[in-house]
Formats: C-alpha cells, structure tokens, sequence
C-alpha cells in the first residue's frame, strides 16, 4: 500500500460527500461498505490500517518466512541460556576468583594495572602524552562509536557491500584487542616488557 | 531495501513565526530545561565530597628540632615521611648536600624546605622512599624517575612530583593539603643532572 | 472400587478455580495458543508473536545480546546474595569477603559465578557490538537503538569497574587507584573529576561506598532502563534486522 491511498483515506473521511460518479478505485482498495442505498457505484471505503511494508507483520506474507516464537525462538534462548549457566557453573566451581592480602595505601605492588578492559588505555598512556591518551582517545572512542550509524550512510549492510568501514572499524577493534594485550600479558614491574614465560602478571 | 526508508517531513511553522500556544509551549520547555539544570547541578553539589579529616586539611608536621629527633637523618638530607599527608619533607639544603656527596647537616632549613606529595603524577600510585643506588624517588608501579628536588628524568609521568604549599606558624611547619601544587614540567632540571642511563636504579 | 492416583490429583489441581486463573489456557500447542501464550504473558511478550527465521539461528546472532541480557540476570541475582554479606566499610569489607569465602555455604561459589560472570558479560557485549556492526543492523531505522547499546556497553564496564573495588584488596585498590587517575587527565575537569568520583582525594571510605552505590543499585537501574528501551524499539523495529 503506498502513502498516495493514505492520502486519498483521508480525504475520504474529511469530505463524506463524494461525487457520486468518482470511480470507487481511485480511492483506494479495502473492504466495501454499502453506500447510500439505490446509488450504483458510491460505495464508501475506509481505511482500517496502514502497514509499512518492511515491518514484520506482512501484507503479503509468504508462508515461510517466519516462524512462531514458541517453541522456535523460545528453544533457542533456552538452550543458549543453559549453555552459558553450564559454562558459569563450571567456571565457579572451578576456578576460584582471585583475592589478595587487604587493601593497604603504603604498601605500593610492583605491577600495578587496571582492570584488563582499561589495560589498553593503560598501554596507550606509556606511548602517548597522557591528555591524548587518558582522556582524548577515550571519549573520541565513545562518541565516535555512538555516531558511527549517522557516519556510515551508504544503504547497504552487509559487510562486503562496505568494505571501508568494516574494514576500518576492525583494525580499530584488533588494534585495541592487541593492546590490551600487550598491557595484560607483556607488562611487568615497573611497566617494562616481559615475555608471558617469564611471568605473567594479570588478575582478572 | 536498496533505499534508505525516510521519516517524513518535519512539521512545523515557518522560523519566526509563533503562535501564542506554541510560546507557551516553549517557554514550558525552557523552564524545564532550566529545572533539569539546576537539578543536576544540585546533584553534584551534593554528591561533592565532604571531606572533613586527613588529607585535604592543614596539617602541622612541627618544628625542625620535632622532625630531628624523630627522625635524626632528616638532618643530614634524607626525605621524611610524613605519613599522614603522604609526603615526603625535604630539608633542601641537606637534601642536595645528601646528593652531591657533601654531606651537609643542617638542622634548621627555614624556608628551605619542600613537602612532595608522594601520590605519583603518572597513575597514582605510592612513590617509595629515596633509592639508595640512584638517590633518586622511584615509582615502582611503572617506573617513573624523580630527582631529589622532584623533578622528573625518566618513565611515563607528565610531569614532576607534585607538592604542597607549606607555611612556618610559630617556628613549626605547616603543610596545607588542600592546595597541591602541580610539580615542574618535563625537562626542568635545576638541579642533578645526571644521566638515567649512568647511575643504578631501584625500579626497572 | 479403584483408589485415586497421581493423574487424578493431576486433574484436580489443573481444574481448579486457582490454577485456570493463573494459566488461563492450557499447554499450547497449536498455533493459535502459541501466539496467545507469547501475547498474553508480560515477559514473553518482549518477543512478538513471529520472528524471521533467521533469528532463530545462532549462526547469525550467536545469542550474544541475549546472553549479555541473562548474564545480567544472573548478576543480578548472585549480586543481591552477595550482599546480605557484605558491608561497604574499609575496616570490614574486606573481612567480609573472607568470611563470604570460607564460613558461608556456598558462599565462594556465588563469588566466583558473581566476578566470572561479570567479566564474560564485558565480553559478550563486546560481540554483541561487534555482530551487530559486521550485520549493519545500526542502518535505519535502527540507528538509535546502536546509540543506546553504546551508553550500554559503557554501563556494563562502568558497572564492573566499581565493582572491581568492593572485595579492598591490594588488587582492588591500586586498580581503582590507576583507573581512576586516568581521569585526572581529562583537559578541563582533571582533578576535580577524579574528586568527584573518589569521593576524596584518595581512595578510601568515601570512594567505597560511592562505588557502592553506583554497583548495587544506580547503575543495574539505568542500564536496566537503557535495557527495556533497547528491547523496545528492536521490536518495533521489526524484529532483529535481516541478512542482505
């Protein structure tokens, strides 16, 4: 259905007094209701409901298109859902979450680090003045990654039709993936290199 | 799908045209705007710490015969810890005597005197006592240098070590804790020139 | 004369006046039913009635935005545990973890799930992030909703982040201390930032219990928030977008 009956719907109901000799299809299709009695040809239409087409409830719907939440999509979750409380279970029951000596201000440790999703940022800052990195890079991250819809306006999704910003996009991910990783596995006392098989220094 | 979909035409008035209704309507949302403001204003004002003890307040350390004889190498240049500030108090005069080899005493430094906030400028960790090997301040988290004086040689800190205002009130010391003054830029040498590479160090 | 068994008490609960009020139809397994149970219950009916078939494959979600939501869940549960244990003062929290680890039954297990969980949750909302760019799904009219997840994904690493000094240990307290100083660098608020969110001028009580606060109650509300309006508008947006 396109705006253009839209249109036509409404003029329909603003003005009930149609010439009767206007064909009935140009104002649009639904189902008929009966005009004034005895007037061949002035049967009245109205508009029950205006669905866009990309939405998911079609006016044409092919029949295998979709398919019923329950049980399809209920299964699924289901059945990722008890995989990751299996995983988590497992993980708890297991590996116990690591916890130091109390808290002490005049006690500095050697290796000191952040949370390892910060140890990038902690990476970045041993490179760079610290405003660029501790605070500039950060945020223009952030925003940066909030503007990215209103940045990539090409029409198309799928990542091959976008090589550019899939491309652009993953060097950011990797590059902070290989930093933080360089900052969670090669960082020692004292912020210098330390090859992983000459001690690793990283909490969870 | 090869188009984006578009949301409409923006309704509204031709700019400078108003209608009384949509003046009240504005200035409704001006004055909550102006409500949400001061809200979260508000908020901070009240979320700002209240810190009433510790850091943050005037502290006495006392007179220069107090600090001798609870800690008698004071005397001779060697930092005193003034844990509840988390400073070091230098006498300087002793302190660059300390350095060059002299090996001055003085037990009444006057004004000479320097409060250096232990809290390194790089990440905040604690900088330890002087190194012995390079009499030098030596963070350990990641490896920051200071001189003596505080100026900063080697690592990834911004700047030097920052320090405290300090005030003589009736021949004692008094270190305000609430005024910490940013320490010198990077290349500031006035004093121990020597080169990172030449001397031992306690930290990598 | 034959005695009532197991399916006669069976019979009598699912025909009693209780029972058909609480579930008003029965087991559904036609289709009509089974859109009626999905419209009819408040929770199913974040899900419309009919999804696209491939949302149904984990080869092209990999569940990870609902694995982040029920990571979430479970957070929050093994989180609201974990407090009836603990006490956000310097002299006791730490004392308190020790005792949550070794006299609490099951008490080092919730632990564990509680920190394990979070850190997978930072994870899989990264891929989340990840699957929905590599799909283009933030294209119109979704470019919003990706907006949110942003605010989102920095909810879930604000939220591990102040969790990360609850426990007062020696790796709690010099990871806040150097996290928090990054702050400090920020060009216009620097120290006062740092003030702000320590709560002093160092980490101590005054940052953890605004850590606190901001972990167990002001952060899970927002991204809670944050989380309906998400669902929300991925729903009237027709569902999870489609391969092109």
């Amino acid at each position: 259905m396109t705006i253009e009956k839209r249109r036509n719907a409404t003029a329909d109901k603003n003005a009930p007094t149609q010439a009767p000799n206007v064909p009935a299809v140009e104002r649009g299709a639904g189902p008929k209701l009966p005009g004034p009695p005895g007037v061949p040809g002035t049967e009245r239409f109205r508009l029950l409901a205006y669905v866009k087409q990309e939405s998911l409830v079609r006016v044409d719907k092919r029949p295998d298109e979709t398919l019923l939440t329950w049980p399809h999509l209920l299964r699924a979750e289901f059945l990722a859902a008890l995989l990751m409380g299996v995983v988590l279970v497992v993980a708890s029951v297991t590996i116990r979450a690591p916890l130091e000596e109390m808290a002490n201000a005049g006690v500095t440790p050697h290796v000191a680090k952040a949370p390892w999703y910060f140890l990038g940022l902690q990476e970045l800052i041993s490179y760079f003045n610290a405003t660029v990195a501790g605070a500039f890079l950060p945020i223009i991250y952030l925003v940066g990654l909030a503007l990215v819809p209103y940045i990539d306006r090409s029409p198309y999704k799928a990542a091959r039709d976008r090589k550019t910003m899939w491309v652009f996009f993953m060097c950011l991910m990797v590059g902070g993936l290989l930093i933080t990783i360089i900052g969670s596995f090669f960082r020692g006392p004292g912020w210098n290199w330390v090859w992983p098989w000459d001690g690793i220094f990283f909490t969870l | 799908m090869s188009q984006l979909p578009t949301y409409g035409e923006v309704p509204g008035r031709p700019i400078g045209e108003m209608s009384r209704r949509g003046f009240m309507r504005r200035m409704l949302g001006v004055g909550v705007a102006i409500l949400s403001v001061e809200f979260l204003a508000g908020t901070v004002n009240f979320l700002w710490p209240n810190v009433r003890s510790g850091l943050g307040g005037r502290l006495t350390i006392g007179t220069p015969a107090e600090i001798i004889a609870n800690d008698p190498a004071w005397a001779t240049g060697t930092p005193f810890a003034f844990n509840r500030a988390r400073l070091f108090f230098l006498n300087v005069p002793a302190a660059k005597g300390l350095v060059d080899g002299s090996g001055a005493s003085v037990t009444d430094p006057g004004e000479e005197v320097l409060a250096l906030y232990r809290k390194c400028p790089h990440l905040g960790c604690q900088i330890p006592p002087l190194c012995d090997q390079s009499k030098w301040f030596e963070c350990l988290c990641h490896g920051s240098k200071y001189t003596i004086l505080g100026e900063k040689r080697a690592g990834p800190a911004p700047r030097g070590m920052d320090s405290f205002a300090v005030e003589v009130v009736e021949g004692a010391y008094v270190v305000d804790t609430s005024r910490i003054v940013g320490g010198p830029p990077e290349g500031t040498v006035t004093f121990d020139p020597r080169d990172t590479a030449a001397i031992p160090h306690c930290a990598g | 004369m034959t005695f009532p068994g197991p399916g006669d008490l069976v019979r009598v609960v699912k025909e009693s006046a209780l029972w058909r009020s609480l579930f008003r139809q029965p087991y559904p397994t036609t289709s009509r039913t089974r859109a009626l149970a999905v419209m009819n219950n408040v929770f199913l009916h974040l899900h419309p009635v009919r999804v696209k078939k491939h949302a149904v494959r984990y080869t092209y979600t990999f569940c990870l935005g609902g694995l982040s939501f029920f990571l979430f869940l479970v957070l929050t549960v093994t989180g609201v545990y974990l407090m009836f244990f603990y006490v956000p003062s310097v002299t006791r929290a730490y004392q308190d973890i020790l005792s949550i680890e070794n006299s609490v039954a099951f008490g080092s297990f919730v632990r564990n799930m509680h920190r394990w969980g979070a850190h997978l949750m930072v994870l899989t909302v990264f891929l989340h992030m990840i699957r929905v760019f590599y799909h283009g799904a933030y294209k119109p009219p979704r470019e919003f909703n990706w907006v949110i997840g942003v605010v989102l994904l920095f909810s879930t690493l604000w939220l591990s982040f102040t969790g990360y000094l609850l426990p007062w240990d020696q790796i709690a307290f010099w990871a806040i201390t150097v996290g928090s100083q990054m702050a400090t660098y920020a060009p216009l608020l620097s120290d006062e930032s740092s003030f702000l969110l320590l709560g002093g001028v160092l980490v101590d009580q005054g940052t953890l219990i605004r850590f606190y606060v901001m972990h167990v109650i002001a952060f899970p509300l927002i991204a809670a928030i944050l989380m309906v309006v998400h669902f929300w508008r991925i729903r009237k947006d027709g569902g999870i977008s489609g391969p092109v």
